[in-house]
């Protein structure tokens, strides 16, 4: 009885020695071919070892972590940048409307961006649970008479400024 | 506010949303496509290709906030309301 896993290699060792074969009947470069494909039928593919297919998605995840942290890094700047304006020229409501909106903005990226990295391995679609943050910074900010709703609206789209700045930065 | 404002607002609010959702929601389904088939076809470009989603998703999707938060000020905070 053969097991799977020697019959898969006995067969892509056979196809090896076929496409071998057929390549060293080749007129030019038949040799190079050749043994460049019997080497790989004795030695260790990597393109087909899951464990090496992990540590490069690692170095994926780490990429996309590290842009997220730097949409953060210079969202949260904006923000306190745009909240010390506001609050030294409009005073200390809209200054507080306005953090309110660029924390629950934040919040609604952070929401985005994990839809966004569940897509394609836990998930086949985008969350729409995002979309429910403006929603409810909205009925917020019009019931609490403490914050104003331009200013909680304009700090929530303080997101897209470090967007904007994060997307120009990329290489 | 008078029941003619009301209902105006009402009907306005919901197209705001409905039609401000379309255009969005088309490119973001295209969007999507297009990222889950090139980290399909080319793996070691995932970091890259996801963060450009993300980055597209964002500007994409301001689009329907536009319009949901058109639609929640005309319900909630409508300015004509006498």
């Amino acid at each position: 009885m053969i097991d799977s896993p020697g019959l898969c290699r006995e067969l892509r060792c056979l196809v090896c020695k076929t496409t071998s074969h057929y390549h060293s009947e080749t007129p030019i470069g038949g040799i190079f071919v050749a043994s460049e494909t019997v080497e790989n039928c004795s030695s260790h593919d990597p393109l087909l070892d899951i464990d090496s297919s992990d540590s490069s998605s690692e170095v994926k995840s780490d990429e996309y972590l590290e842009l997220q942290f730097r949409v953060f890094r210079l969202a949260i700047l904006l923000t306190i940048f745009a909240v010390g304006i506001a609050g030294f020229f409009w005073g200390t409501q809209a200054s507080a409307s306005l953090l309110v909106g660029a924390l629950s903005g934040i919040f609604y990226f952070r929401l985005l961006a994990r839809g966004v990295g569940r897509l394609g391995t836990s998930s086949k679609i985008v969350g729409k649970v995002q979309l429910l943050v403006p929603v409810l910074l909205v009925l917020v900010s019009s019931r609490f008479p403490q914050l104003d709703l331009i200013p909680a609206l304009l700090g929530f789209l303080l997101y897209k400024p470090a967007l904007i700045i994060q997307f120009l930065l990329m290489p | 506010m008078d029941s003619i404002t009301t209902a105006a607002s009402v009907v306005a609010a919901g197209l705001a949303v409905g039609l401000g959702a379309i255009g969005p929601g088309i490119g973001q389904g295209s969007a999507a496509q297009g990222a889950v088939e090139g980290i399909a076809r080319q793996p070691e470009a995932e970091g890259k290709i996801r963060g450009t989603l993300l980055l597209s998703f964002a500007f994409m999707e301001s689009l329907t906030i536009y319009g949901l938060v058109v639609a929640l000020v005309l319900l909630f905070a409508n300015p004509f309301a006498g």
